[in-house]
């Protein structure tokens, strides 16, 4: 048994050690590198930012990581594709083939290999990043308030949309209000993403409150960020005026007021310090309760703005208002994101490979492009689809390929690392771990299941 | 006593077909014939008369459309039967960018070897192949019969029971073709079973102990080799030393003995023979050795376990 597995391990080895040599020795990698370190080297400097850190911060963490992560996703599904393919087509896979290997062996190995390789290139892409970070930090004398950082991200305190969608759906069933002809299942898909999407309408004098409930309670002394967005008329945007009142659960009586009257900018961001809630009352009544943290906080937000000239302010409140605490160092942060990435390529290469077990090396290389593409405009035609569209059964096909490309591909991508690291915002590890859950584990697993059973039944000696 | 088939086809056929599943070539046509432990089989026949696609079928690379394959009592998607085949295609399909060295290290880890087992005897194959000068070498730009040498080292690297050779000597100099030859009769006298092919009927004759002769994808004939070319009322004798008026009263006299025309005539050295004198002066011709773990493994007279 422990015999078995040494060998099969050895198998593996070999397959992977193979697959590592093939791309190192055909110059695909070091093309790839090439390619990266232009990217990573040249585009900062071309990108002409805004002349601040900020502008900074987001060339190098969107753009060239974004960029430079494109060119490795392509770079990676076209190697995976052509890692069997090529194999098979020269012939040379029969030479393997007789060897005593499972076809699941042949897969783990070059799968494998596309995993330390990815991981290899994506850490040379992000210490390359991150090097130019900290010249950029060290040259122009950041002070730290500009510094990349790392906070958690704390939205209100409300139903989640399916819940909400579930109980708007029994209410509409109580009064009778459900449209006819619609199947249940659409119905609360509806409302869920109407859920989603809902807005607070602010009118001039009124005011809105959003409850929170922090995942790990503030220290006295770390600072607590606002963030809302608001959606305004844009002319209207100069004589928007508002008040902002923080105030917290565990140090009752105080309250942090700000006033906001600059709406140009879309969101709103401001720093409030905790010290600000300490009282003396309200230390008492810390040392009383044992000293716990902050972690329960309510914002108020009031329309401040003249009623005849300025016109009501929308807020999204699911997506537009957060509360940023301070979650980690950025580097940490940093490297998360990169595992998300990794993630991610692991993912393409296990759908690569899957095809090129399927397919000779342009068939699979076009397949792969194809729900390339699917993925990008499967999410508009997954919105788009009608309940007519879906009696139609020749319309059905389509709409379930898309439906599946999209669920797999959006559960996928569900982590916008790049989006997070730009914004300061904490990748959490439970949400990390179930994206790598899903593209390191789940997923491939299944494309391997696939791509093994094809390996097993083709005729590995035919040329064509 | 009948030793135990390790080879055994039953009504094998195999049609190709095109992508629309039209058939195009039936390349093999019910094919019946099996291999004993421990003997040399040739699998003779003119180009395109199925042999290849036979030995693909027999180390499942191809499905066959019909029939039955026992290879060493099993089906041959068996992965504990490929574990004790060696198979040298009939074009050398090796990885351009490896040396011969990583090559052989390579396959031998699909074997599951362990690192110190495959280094070893990648070293001993690559000695007994002669091309340790060239081990750290990439494969790509070896000439054609140096690749061959690799895949020859490939095929035993498993000390296998069974060994399958899809036309062994094609592009080998004299030296290579007669190495491979000893290697194979060495094999064989340890106890390896060996499928060859070849349109070098001297090769065949030199090595086989049986024959099947193959003509577009059927079977014309088979059987010892010995049986297939003896010719039954004709005897030769070779003497050395006589002079020429010898020889004609030898002659003469064995005429009027026989009471029929007797032939006679001066052999000539074969080609073959004059070139490896020639060579042999150069210093170049090495004695051929079978690698160590070979012998170690395959014990002679008693067949591998
Ligand atoms: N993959 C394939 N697709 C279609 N036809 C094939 C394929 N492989 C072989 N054939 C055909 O099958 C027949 C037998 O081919 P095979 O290679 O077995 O011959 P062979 O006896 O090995 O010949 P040679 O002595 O030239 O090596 C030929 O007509 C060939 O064209
Ligand atoms: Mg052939």
């Amino acid at each position: 048994m422990i015999k078995a597995v040494t060998q099969s391990v050895r198998r593996i080895g070999g397959v992977a050690l193979l697959a590592v040599r093939a791309s190192l020795r055909t110059k695909v990698v070091a093309s790839l590198l090439v390619l990266l370190t232009v990217c990573v080297a040249v585009l900062p400097g071309v990108v002409k930012g805004d002349g601040t850190p900020e502008g900074d911060v987001h060339i190098l963490l969107a753009y060239t990581l974004g960029f430079a992560f494109g060119i490795q996703c392509l770079a990676t599904l076209w190697a995976s594709c052509a890692l069997f393919a090529a194999e098979i087509d020269s012939e040379r896979m029969s030479l393997s083939a007789v060897k005593p290997v499972r076809a699941a062996e042949f897969w783990a190995g070059k799968w494998l290999a596309l995993l330390a390789l990815n991981a290899a290139v994506l850490l040379v892409v992000y210490a390359g990043v991150y090097a130019q970070l900290a010249w950029r930090m060290h040259r122009s004398g950041w002070e730290a308030a500009d510094r990349p950082v790392s906070r958690r991200v704390t939205r209100p305190v409300l139903p989640t949309p399916r819940e909400e969608a579930r109980q708007t759906f029994e209410l509409m069933r109580q009064k009778d209000l459900l449209p006819k002809g619609l199947s249940e299942k659409a119905v609360l898909r509806a409302l869920e993403e109407k859920a989603q999407e809902r807005y607070d309408v602010i009118n001039p004098g009124e005011q809105v409150r959003w409850q929170f409930r922090l995942a790990r309670p503030l220290r006295e002394g770390e600072p607590v960020t606002v963030r809302v967005k608001f959606d305004t008329e844009y002319s209207t945007r100069e004589h928007v005026k508002g008040v902002c009142r923080l105030s917290c659960r565990e140090r009752p009586g105080k309250t942090v007021e700000v006033a906001l009257d600059d709406f140009t900018q879309n969101a709103l961001e401001f720093a409030v310090d905790t010290r600000a809630f300490a009282s003396e009352e309200a230390g008492k009544e810390a040392s009383r309760s044992g000293g716990n943290g902050l972690r329960e906080f309510e914002l108020v937000f009031l329309h401040a703005g003249d009623p005849h000239k300025s016109s009501a302010l929308m807020v999204r409140f699911r997506q537009d208002v957060a509360l940023l605490t301070p979650g980690g160092s950025f580097e940490a942060n940093f490297a998360r994101a990169a595992c998300v990435q990794w993630g991610v390529l692991a993912l393409l290469a296990a759908f690569g490979l899957t095809l090129s077990a399927c397919f000779s090396l342009p068939v699979a290389a076009f397949v792969a492009t194809v729900l390339l593409v699917l993925t990008m405009v499967g999410n508009s035609v997954v919105q788009v689809v009608t309940e007519e569209d879906e009696a139609l059964w020749r319309n059905r096909i389509g709409i379930w390929v898309s439906r599946g490309v999209h669920g797999a591909s959006s559960q996928a991508m569900s982590v916008e690392p790049l989006k997070a690291l730009t914004n300061g915002e904490r990748i959490e590890v439970g949400v990390l771990g179930a994206s790598l859950a899903w593209n390191v584990a789940w997923l491939p697993l299944l494309l391997a299941v696939a791509g093994c059973a094809v390996l097993r039944r083709r005729e590995l000696a035919d040329a064509d | 006593m009948e030793s135990a088939k390790v080879i055994e086809t039953l009504g094998l056929r195999k049609t190709f077909r095109d992508f629309w599943r039209r058939p195009v070539v039936e390349a093999v046509k019910g094919l019946d014939f099996s291999v004993r432990q421990g003997e040399v089989f040739g699998l003779l026949g003119p180009n395109g008369s199925g042999k290849s696609t036979t030995i693909k079928m027999l180390l499942g690379l191809l499905h066959p459309t019909a029939g039955e394959i026992r290879v060493l009592g099993a089906a041959p998607s068996d992965t504990r039967v490929k574990a004790r085949i060696g198979y040298l295609p009939e074009v050398s399909h090796l990885h351009p960018f490896l040396t011969p060295r990583e090559t052989l290290m390579y396959y031998a880890s699909l074997f599951g070897m362990s690192h110190g087992v495959a280094a070893r005897r990648t070293a001993e194959l690559l000695t007994m192949v002669d091309l340790a000068h060239a081990a750290d070498r990439a494969v790509g730009r070896f000439s054609k019969g140096m690749a061959r040498r690799v895949g020859v080292a490939q095929a035993l690297v498993n000390a296998p029971e069974l060994l399958i050779l899809d036309e062994p000597t094609s592009g080998l100099d004299p030296l290579g073709c007669r190495e491979v030859k000893d290697l194979v009769r060495l094999l064989a006298r340890n106890g390896v079973t060996v499928l060859m092919t070849s349109h070098l009927l001297a090769d065949v004759e030199d090595v086989c102990d049986r024959v099947a002769i193959l003509d577009r994808g059927v079977l014309r004939a088979e059987g010892q080799i010995a049986d297939l070319l003896r010719k039954p009322d004709a005897v030769r004798f070779l003497v050395e030393g006589l002079s020429e008026e010898e020889a004609s009263a030898l002659r003469r006299e064995l005429e009027a003995r026989a009471g029929c025309r007797v032939q006679q005539d001066f052999p000539a050295m074969s080609l073959e023979a004059f070139f490896l004198q020639v060579v042999a002066q150069d210093g170049r011709l090495r004695t051929f050795e079978m690698a160590p773990f070979l012998q170690a493994e395959h014990v002679p007279g008693k067949g591998p376990a």
